[in-house]
């Protein structure tokens, strides 16, 4: 009994080490430059995109990349960013406001590692930030609802203001709207994201139906973003009230978003970002950046497309 | 000597899991400054560690204390964009953790309501405050006066290594200090002696004279502090506040707190044992990010980890039951 009892803590420390053996040993093998991504946004569909576009680069390149998802921590991308320094990777790629890692982005330039920014932000302490044109974007689909609805009429619009990149959207789509005197703004709506926005908005844009039951009292839907777009498509069907005319536009572009717009239902634009783009030219920025270039640019916009039925698939 | 084994086979393992890491990353992995970021980098879940150990010493927990400090970093920065002094903004986020403490110690305590359901309430609710009062933006930028971020990136030079100064961080020294205080409260007065006598059996408790109601409400007080100062840290830390942005420290605080009971003797949650559980996290985090471990990967250790000394230690206890 005494000796079992012995084994048994034993037991528990060697179980636990283990483990960690079996794991160390694949990592340990490294060659040429190594380079960390980290992001608290890597289950964003967009997020994937860009990250596995860099990682198809950086393959072509030789680099050896290791993708951080910190999954929607920011003080933990500063532990990463800690981490990764410590371990001495030659150079660091991030998808988080660097307003919020300050700490991360300091130690970084304490140990002279280059940080690249991938639909981040700018900041003096990031070589560059390689992104879409967010302004752009929401120029295009809120000009694209104003013509479609000749110049008046209520809109809604699907905001969210915490998240930097979408909320310079929100203010494009602001401008535009006041700038049409006949057009209303019926409410600025902020979906809860934690399920993917789709349910919230749904349910968000059922009360508006709800409560404007006029038909053309809503003549469109601005979307900052794809999920709230087809959350109100799925309200609008759901209350039957498809037939009205009423125009939705999200931005993005993801695959679902397109299927929709295809079918050629409401659900009539949105923008796409060239996701693949970003994530080879944040590669190909790293690599100039490596190479001992010093940037010009402390932003690099890697071109949209308007996506309507016709090109939608 | 085979008790010492019993008892302290998962600190064993813990020790393991250093030497493993220590082994595979020789040159970066045990050296100070990789441990003085390892501090920095958990001292905001130590406190909240800490502080939900007050509440599990009851046989309660609590489940709003991410949101409270997602609030409690809204608050302070809404205040300091109305232009409130850093002290004023920082006692009145302090404020709105204690009186979020105490409402859910009226809940569970006075009226009776389970403290999952409770705590759950309480939850959705310190979050939706936290989006009504920044109104869902993030506050960053100017509005985060300079010296309340650059409390998170200074601290206490300690000497210099080579040629570069070793500083022990303030975030550090906060989580020691809170620490230390809850220990002296927990494991040195007769108000922590009661508490724990409340979590051996509340009945019995209350027989021998001791106001449970009352402990057991103004636990919830330290918690909701506790919560509010580890907002207040992440806010520094980032130097911005979200309204979501405390939300990972609640699973995780219950999971450091799990884990240091798998040290302790009866199998109760202990000050010091949680702080041991929160460093098993921290390092887990910065060693296997080191490793280039997959982050989801890590994410599935971590819990295999907690399952594992649980599990022993569940079985321990099974084992030393029979005898």
């Amino acid at each position: 009994m005494t000796y079992s009892i012995t084994r048994r803590g034993l037991g528990r420390a060697l179980v636990l080490a283990a483990g960690f053996a079996a794991l160390g040993a694949g990592a340990a093998l490294a060659a040429g430059e190594k380079i960390a991504v980290i992001t608290p946004y890597l289950s964003q569909p967009g997020t994937q995109f860009y990250v596995e576009a860099f990682e198809a680069r950086a393959k072509e390149l030789g680099w050896e990349v290791n993708v951080i998802d910190t999954q929607g921590d920011v003080a933990a991308v500063i532990s990463r960013i800690e981490d990764v320094v410590a371990q001495g990777v030659n150079g660091i790629v991030i998808n988080v406001d660097p307003s919020q890692i300050g700490a991360g982005l300091d130690a970084a330039a304490a140990a002279n590692i280059p940080v690249v920014g991938m639909d981040a932000g700018a900041d003096a302490r990031i070589k560059a930030n390689v992104t879409s044109n967010g302004y752009e974007m929401a120029a295009v689909t809120s000009v694209y609802i104003a013509n479609r609805i000749g110049g008046a009429g209520g809109v809604v619009m699907f905001t969210f203001d915490a998240f930097p990149p979408v909320q310079v959207r929100g203010v494009i789509a602001d401008a535009v709207f006041k700038n049409y005197p006949d057009i209303k703004v019926l409410d600025r709506i902020t979906p809860d994201v934690s399920d993917g926005g789709i349910a919230d908005s749904r349910a968000k844009m059922e009360a508006l139906l709800a409560a404007n039951p006029e038909p053309g009292s809503i003549k469109a839907v601005w979307a900052a973003w794809d999920q709230p777009a087809l959350g109100a498509l799925q309200a609008i069907e759901a209350a039957g009230r498809q037939n009205e005319g009423i125009v939705i536009t999200g931005i993005d572009a993801n695959p679902q978003a397109r299927d929709a717009i295809a079918a050629g239902g409401n659900f009539e634009a949105s923008v796409a970002q060239d996701f693949t783009g970003i994530g080879s030219t944040a590669a190909d920025t790293m690599a100039r950046v490596l190479g001992g270039e010093v940037l010009k640019a402390n932003v690099i916009y890697v071109p949209t497309q308007l996506v309507t039925s016709v090109n939608a698939k | 000597m085979v008790r010492f084994l019993r008892h302290y086979g998962t600190l064993m393992g813990m020790v393991a899991i250093v030497l493993v890491f220590w082994a595979l990353l020789p040159d970066t992995f045990m050296t100070a400054r990789n441990w003085l970021n390892i501090t920095q980098q958990v001292s905001m879940l130590t406190v909240a560690a800490v502080a939900m150990t007050v509440v599990m010493v009851v046989g309660d927990f609590d489940l709003s204390v991410g949101s409270m400090a997602s609030l409690s970093g809204i608050v302070a920065a809404v205040l300091f964009t109305l232009g409130w002094p850093v002290p004023l903004a920082v006692g009145a986020a302090l404020v709105v953790g204690l009186a979020g403490g105490l409402v859910n110690g009226v809940l569970v305590s006075v009226i009776g309501i389970l403290p999952f359901v409770a705590t759950l309430a309480t939850l959705t609710m310190y979050s939706g405050a936290a989006f009504i009062l920044s109104g869902g933006k993030t506050i960053f930028g100017r509005d985060i006066p300079q010296s309340f971020a650059d409390f998170a990136k200074s601290g206490l030079p300690l000497g210099s290594l080579g040629d570069k100064p070793v500083i022990l961080p303030w975030l550090t020294v906060l989580a020691l200090a809170i620490t230390g205080v809850v220990f002296v409260v927990l494991e040195l007065s007769t108000y922590g002696r009661r508490l724990y006598a409340i979590g051996g059996n509340a009945e019995a408790a209350r027989l021998a004279g001791v106001r449970v109601t009352w402990l057991r409400l103004t636990a919830y007080g330290f918690t909701g502090v506790g919560a509010a100062v580890a907002g207040l840290m992440y806010a520094s830390r980032v130097a911005s506040a979200n309204p979501t942005q405390g939300e990972g420290l609640m699973l995780n605080a219950i999971a450091a707190v799990f884990l240091g009971m798998t040290v302790t003797r009866h199998g109760q949650p202990r000050v010091v044992a949680s702080v041991l559980g929160v460093l098993v996290l921290g390092i887990m985090d910065n060693g296997l990010t080191q490793l280039q471990v997959d982050s989801y990967v890590r994410e599935v250790l971590v819990g295999l980890i907690i399952l594992l000394a649980v599990s022993i230690s569940a079985l321990g206890r099974r084992a030393t039951g029979r005898r």
